[in-house]
């Protein structure tokens, strides 16, 4: 990690009556430890990252209080921490972003759940969904349901989330369910105030350590203890989590004065909802609705009576649920048949299937429920022609502006290490022919996009080796699977180089190598000069795969295409079977920017000599074919209007961005591109050589100059 | 605050305070998060309640992200411990406060309906980013700024559209900290402009820079920095006190439009060779200008500007003289921002293969050495990498010698084969201009299509060559009916330039082939938006091409345009493409079709603009 979080850290420290300004994910980390938890863990990822962040940085804080800090390398990892809580009451808590993270983790989370917990157990999840996503749209709520864990989904406001990490401790601890508390990104995102309350220091911890080890058979997930396990679930756990729900008032309820009507909404969309109805005219500035509200701040499991009890005169209810498929509907549904009651029941139809409820989906479905139940005292044409005034504003700007704007995909940052690879498979196209490439998660996933468009499928974190298991051997070319060294030590190691190595594919697989994870922001890895406490971490890729027994390892400088080329065409051609893995080696650049910047400014100021190198292109020699472009998309490689009058395409253009990576100069010669390309290295603070020099070199030139214009 | 309130008290919305509400759009990297941060604290240093949130996710350098502020007008301590509603999605016409960071970011707010007539005030970086498919583009695949500034004029109930980002580099600041400076000139936040200056202090980094900049958009706003931005040049700037060539001009019968760039290209004919090369210029354009009749002296002034390209094709030896160039090393310096006093080492990456030595080779001598290197497939394979350093006596000798074999040129076999081309070209432009000034026009344009080097120049020649069998050849012979001629040469050199693949030239070509029978394929390459635009206006024919665009791709086999096509035979089948195109659709008699609505551009609604619409221009750095 090259950020710091001492500001972040000092909000953890905030004591009784003292207030807490800051982000909703960091609120919940001050939760936690307003919640006595005894460890802490988790896998780093958007929108959670800011959690195990500021945490690894609260390192004395947590020495103070006792509380384990863990930061392994995968979900299933983190998951198999909250094992922790089985046997000792111990409080602890675990991160990721979900539901990939879920997903990796879900073995753990199933045993976990099978066999109760003593200690509140809590699992923190960004649900990643909507805009700003990077993963597959699902929910994490088919998970409480199947493994019996309680999910809360509480208002998006920093004090309802963090009572929701409070309550939720004593909701596991009453039900011996694992809970999870879901954050979207916006609310893990969201700037807001709170009171704090005083850390606790955990009764069981590092400092106050157990003395004996409980063994209960019944905590094993073997037969016959799982039989007893799934009954217990549905006898006890459930039951206790409703009571416990129930008597604690986890849900809200808020009246209003059109009370023939409802809104049944999960407790994150709340917001949401009001500010619809308060556009509608239906609510005030502070949220207070005509339309009666039920808010499901625990959307698993649901409370039958309550529901059932605000359904009961009401003639329509409207279910705003995000996402699909529509599991909250469906238990209102059954809630309402149970008890014969005969309230409509309206949901996705009126709101939208799938994709995120932003406000305008909201408005309109809101809009549209009202325009359907159509209660006494409600003026609906109104709020039909404020929803028809939008599409109008829409449909004029769509007209003005003629052609729907470009799309502004996210790309590899100025410098990248792992740009180079894909221009050196670009280049490798040309000789080749494409081959199948298996792109895997983490930076390199931007080479699916444009300019580079590589990568076929997209199997999930270090999956990309075996996701090629079966296209290497029917395929004509040898195939390219790609991996970071993120998703290496993820699970890369054993589902990716173990499993291929052991079947004796014959396939190639890159490893970029940049030391980091670094599109989650820079966390440490195995493989990092250093680990979080700045102690070299003395484990290696390279170690790793000799280890494994791989009979064909290269290592790689990113930067040096014609080197990547090279290597690759070897691979591509080599008469070896069997795995060959290419380490691309680079640091990756936003952190080595992070840390020289300030280094170098501080030489410069000391009057050191520093050279400076970027890159340039010569107008008058650029044709405006952009070839160079679509080999690199680096974000300071771009275009400008010619200058020149005689010619009206634009020129491609280094902006002032260039870190002189020598990409572009890698290209030009690998590509055989034009001649317009130029490395210019400034000189800073030169010596009295390097002037001298200069002026001598000038003087002949200038010389020379003046006998071709002649 | 004063923006805000206007746009309430109507309809049904009650007449307590609505939050001010601020949307920022912003690219990753940018540092809108921090200008997030600075509003956030400002109002919060105010009393005001307020909240924000952003979804930084996958943005990363240059993805396009959002960051939402919410912020009650009412101080906290007056709302009697109440908590206001506060949301954390913005909504579509529910908007106080739009601030972009860029244009087409501003256009992307627009698109969505985060800029409405009652309430925005929208506050806009004017300056380009341009995004991966315009780069992308082999032309020109440039969005319509003007379109942009027209939309945000009508759209917008206030449109502060500013060279912001000049502005940060003239002041040393960032652009964020001048965003941040015009939107407390606005006005338009109940925060006041010392609270938000202060925020910049309380953050505490690069506090100087930043108040800096912070001053230099409050200065924006007020009018009080109001440069000229610099325009690029112009053919008059260049042409300026070139007292030969103007001589030369008068000589000969030029359209009065056309001579500028006549002396222009004759100056850069001379530089290129010699001056019985410059007389050669000026024979050629003459022989355009005598069958140029249309009056308007366009055609002339376009083969001016297209022949003095071609005729100062790149070799070798063009490649040394504008590396050796007079004003080269000082134009580097300035490009890559070195200071006085600070030495530059400048290296070329120079490739030099066999062609390129070859083209100065006499033809009886490259041709055979060519051909065996074709045979052996080493035509790519036989060249030097070479990193010049032209700031170094042996790198600048080395161009400076090969720069001053320019006589040898002419013994080249390029040479030759260059001009025969050249007149090839002029001849059916010639030929064109007596059937249709549009056709010879067109014909002059595609001239475009030769550029670059090595397996790029052979893609240009080879397509043009394609061009010119399937549509000039036809045209001329009259196969293709004059009023179909100049829409099937455009359609084909938009196709050629949609991608390097060529597969949309060949869906052209075959296009225009199967024309004649009454069934046009109407359709615009992706990257070419202008020449979209140009194809729906003039309701035409144009090659179809494919997408690659993933996510965005449209393919549309229904009948796009059935109004227009009436008559003409079958129906115009439109084929949308890619993230910047406009669907075209027309028919082959040049009537319009709906998509031709398009086209009308901003002189359609140049009567919406202007009426509240305040564009502030601050001085650019490069002044």
């Amino acid at each position: 990690m090259e950020r710091s979080f001492k500001k972040e850290v000092a909000l953890l420290r905030l004591g009784a009556g003292e207030e807490f300004a800051g982000e909703g994910i960091l609120a919940v980390t001050k939760a936690l430890l307003q919640s006595g938890v005894s460890y802490v863990g988790g896998y780093q990822g958007s929108p959670v990252s800011h959690l195990l962040d500021v945490m690894v940085d609260a390192s004395d804080l947590l020495d103070e209080l006792g509380v384990h800090l863990e930061t392994p390398t995968n979900e299933a990892a983190a998951a198999a921490m909250l094992g922790a809580s089985i046997n000792y009451p111990m409080r602890g808590a675990v991160t990721w972003k979900s539901v990939v993270g879920t997903n990796v983790a879900s073995d753990a989370l199933s045993n976990l759940s099978s066999a109760g917990v003593k200690g509140g157990a809590m699992i923190i999840i960004g649900e990643d969904y909507g805009e700003g996503a990077s993963i597959i749209q699902e929910r994490s709520h088919a998970f409480a349901m199947k493994s019996a864990m309680c999910l809360l989904d509480p208002r998006p406001n920093l004090p309802s989330i963090v009572e929701a990490v409070e309550q939720g401790f004593r909701l596991s601890e009453a039900s011996n369910m694992p809970v999870m508390l879901e954050l979207r990104i916006r609310a893990c995102h969201v700037f807001g105030r709170f009171t704090a309350k005083d850390n606790i220091a955990p009764r069981i911890s590092r400092k106050q350590v157990l003395e004996a080890p409980d063994f209960d058979y019944a905590r094993i997930c073997m037969p016959p203890s799982t039989y007893a396990q799934e009954k217990h679930k549905v006898e006890h756990r459930l039951p206790a989590a409703v009571r416990f729900i129930a008597e604690n008032r986890l849900n809200e309820r808020f009246e209003g004065d059109l009370d023939d009507i409802g809104i049944v909404v999960q407790g994150g969309l709340t917001n949401s909802v009001l500010r619809a109805l308060e556009r509608l005219g239906l609510a005030n500035e502070f949220g207070e609705s005509r339309v009666p509200l039920y808010v499901m701040n625990v959307a698993y499991p649901v409370v039958p009576a309550e529901i059932q009890d605000f359904a009961v005169a009401k003639k329509a209810l409207l279910v705003v649920e995000e996402g699909t498929p529509d599991y909250l509907e469906q238990a209102v549904h059954v809630a309402l048949r149970r008890a014969d009651l005969q309230t409509r029941v309206i949901g996705k139809e009126v709101l939208i299937e799938a994709g995120e409820y932003t406000a305008e989906v909201m408005l309109r479905g809101v809009q549209r429920f009202l325009d359907e139940v159509a209660p006494e005292g409600v003026d609906t044409a109104s709020a039909a022609d404020q929803v028809g005034a939008l599409d109008a504003l829409k449909a004029r700007a769509g007209e003005l502006l003629g052609a729907p704007v470009p799309v502004r995909p996210p790309s590899f940052c100025t410098g990248c290490p792992e740009r180079p690879v894909f221009s050196a498979l670009k280049v490798l196209e040309k000789e080749f022919g494409p081959t199948h490439v298996a792109a895997d998660v983490g930076c390199h996933t931007m080479a699916t996009l444009p300019p580079f468009n590589l990568g076929n499928t997209m199997l999930g974190y270090g999956l990309g080796l075996s996701s090629a298991s079966a296209v290497a051997p029917s395929f004509a070319k040898r195939v390219v699977s790609i991996m970071g060294d993120g998703g290496f030590w993820h699970n890369g190691i054993t589902s990716g180089v173990a499993s291929s190595h052991f079947n004796k594919d014959d396939s190639i697989l890159i490893i970029m190598k940049n030391g980091y994870a670094s599109a989650t922001g820079w966390q440490y890895l195995p493989s990092s000069q250093q680990d979080r406490t700045g102690a070299a971490t003395g484990m290696s890729i390279e170690a790793v795969l000799k280890g494994l027994g791989v009979p064909w390892i290269r290592r790689v400088r990113t930067y040096n295409v014609a080197n990547m080329i090279k290597t690759l065409r070897r691979a591509m051609t080599s008469g070896v079977s069997g795995l060959k893995v290419i380490v691309a080696d680079g640091e990756c650049q936003l952190a080595r920017q992070r840390r020289l910047r300030p280094q170098i400014r501080k030489w410069l100021q000391a009057g050191r000599r520093v050279v400076r190198t970027r890159f340039g292109i010569d107008d008058d020699i650029c044709t405006g074919d952009h070839a160079c472009i679509r080999l690199s998309g680096c974000p300071s490689l771009t275009i400008k209007p010619n200058p020149d009058p005689l010619r009206d395409h634009p020129v491609a253009h280094v902006d002032n961005g260039c870190l002189g990576c020598g990409l572009c100069g890698e290209v030009a010669h690998a590509a055989v591109l034009c001649p317009s390309f130029y490395r210019a290295q400034i000189i800073q603070n030169p010596t009295a050589w390097d002037r001298w020099i200069d002026r001598r070199r000038q003087a002949v030139i200038g010389w020379l100059r003046e006998r071709a214009a002649a | 605050m004063s923006g805000a309130k206007k746009g309430r008290g109507k309809g049904k919305r009650a007449a307590a305070a609505r939050p001010v509400t601020v949307l920022i759009a912003a690219m990753g990297g940018e540092g809108g998060g921090v200008l997030c941060n600075w509003i956030v604290s400002a109002a919060g240093s105010t009393g005001l309640p307020v909240q924000a949130t952003s979804i930084p996710g996958l943005a990363q350098r240059t993805g396009a992200t959002t960051y939402y502020i919410e912020i009650h007008p009412v101080p906290r301590d007056r709302l009697g411990g109440r908590a206001p509603l506060m949301a954390l999605y913005p909504g579509v016409g529910d908007v106080d406060v739009m601030v972009a960071s860029e244009l087409v970011e501003a256009a992307r707010a627009l698109q969505n309906g985060f800029v409405s007539p009652d309430r925005t005030t929208l506050i806009a970086a004017d300056h380009r980013v341009y995004a991966i498919a315009e780069k992308t583009a082999m032309g020109d695949g440039r969005v319509e700024a003007d379109r942009i500034k027209v939309a945000a004029g009508e759209l917008a109930k206030r449109a502060i559209l500013a060279d912001f980002a000049g502005a940060a580099r003239a002041h040393g600041g960032v652009l964020n900290a001048v965003l941040l400076g015009a939107i407390a000139g606005s006005g338009a936040l109940p925060v006041p402009s010392e609270a938000l200056a202060d925020a910049i202090r309380t953050e505490g980094k690069a506090v100087e820079a930043n108040l800096a900049g912070f001053e230099a958009g409050l200065a924006i706003l007020r009018g009080t920095d109001r440069g000229a931005r610099a325009e690029p040049a112009t053919a008059a700037d260049e042409t300026a006190g070139v007292a030969r060539e103007a001589f030369l001009i008068e000589q000969r019968n030029f359209p009065d439009a056309a001579r500028e760039l006549v002396a222009l290209g004759a100056r850069r004919v001379l530089d290129f060779q010699d001056q019985d090369y410059e007389t050669l210029y000026l024979e050629r354009l003459e022989r355009v200008a005598a069958v140029d009749t249309a009056g308007d002296g366009r055609l002339t002034a376009e083969a001016a500007r297209q022949l003095a390209v071609r005729m100062t094709y790149q070799d070798v030896i063009r490649v040394a003289q504008l590396k050796t160039g007079a004003e080269r090393a000082a134009r580097v310096r300035a490009e890559v921002g070195a200071r006085a006093g600070e030495p530059v080492v400048v290296t070329e990456f120079l490739e030099p293969g066999l062609e390129e030595a070859c083209a100065l080779l006499p033809g009886f001598v490259a041709w055979p050495i060519l051909r065996w290197a074709e045979r052996r497939g080493w035509t790519e394979k036989l060249r030097i990498s070479l990193g010049v350093r032209t700031t170094g006596l042996i790198g600048f000798f080395s161009l400076w010698l090969i720069a001053r074999m320019r006589p040898w040129r002419r013994i080249g076999h390029r040479f030759g084969d260059e001009q025969t081309a050249i007149d090839r070209w002029l001849d059916a432009v010639c030929a064109a201009a007596g059937r249709d000034p549009d056709l010879a026009l067109e014909i002059v344009a595609c001239a475009a299509l030769f550029k670059g080097y090595g397996e790029t120049h052979r893609r240009g020649g080879g397509n043009y060559r394609r061009i010119e069998e399937a549509v000039i050849g036809p045209a001329l012979t009259g196969a293709i009916p004059v009023s179909r001629a100049a829409a099937a040469v455009r359609a084909a050199r938009s196709a050629a330039l949609a991608g390097p693949g060529g597969d949309a030239l060949a869906a052209a070509l075959a296009a225009t082939a199967g024309g004649s029978d009454g069934s046009a394929i109407a359709s615009v390459e992706r990257s070419d938006a202008r020449a979209a635009v140009d194809a729906a206006g003039s309701g035409t024919t144009a090659g179809a091409a494919e997408s690659k665009m993933p996510a965005t791709a449209k393919g549309s086999d229904a009948p796009a345009v059935d109004a227009g096509s009436a008559g003409s035979g079958g129906p115009a089948a439109a084929t949308a493409v890619g993230p910047t195109t406009t669907v075209a659709g027309g028919d082959t008699a040049g009537s319009r079709g709906p998509a031709a609505a398009a086209a009308d551009g901003p002189g359609a609604t140049a009567g919406a603009d202007g009426k509240k619409t305040s564009t502030a221009t601050a001085a650019s750095a490069a002044e």
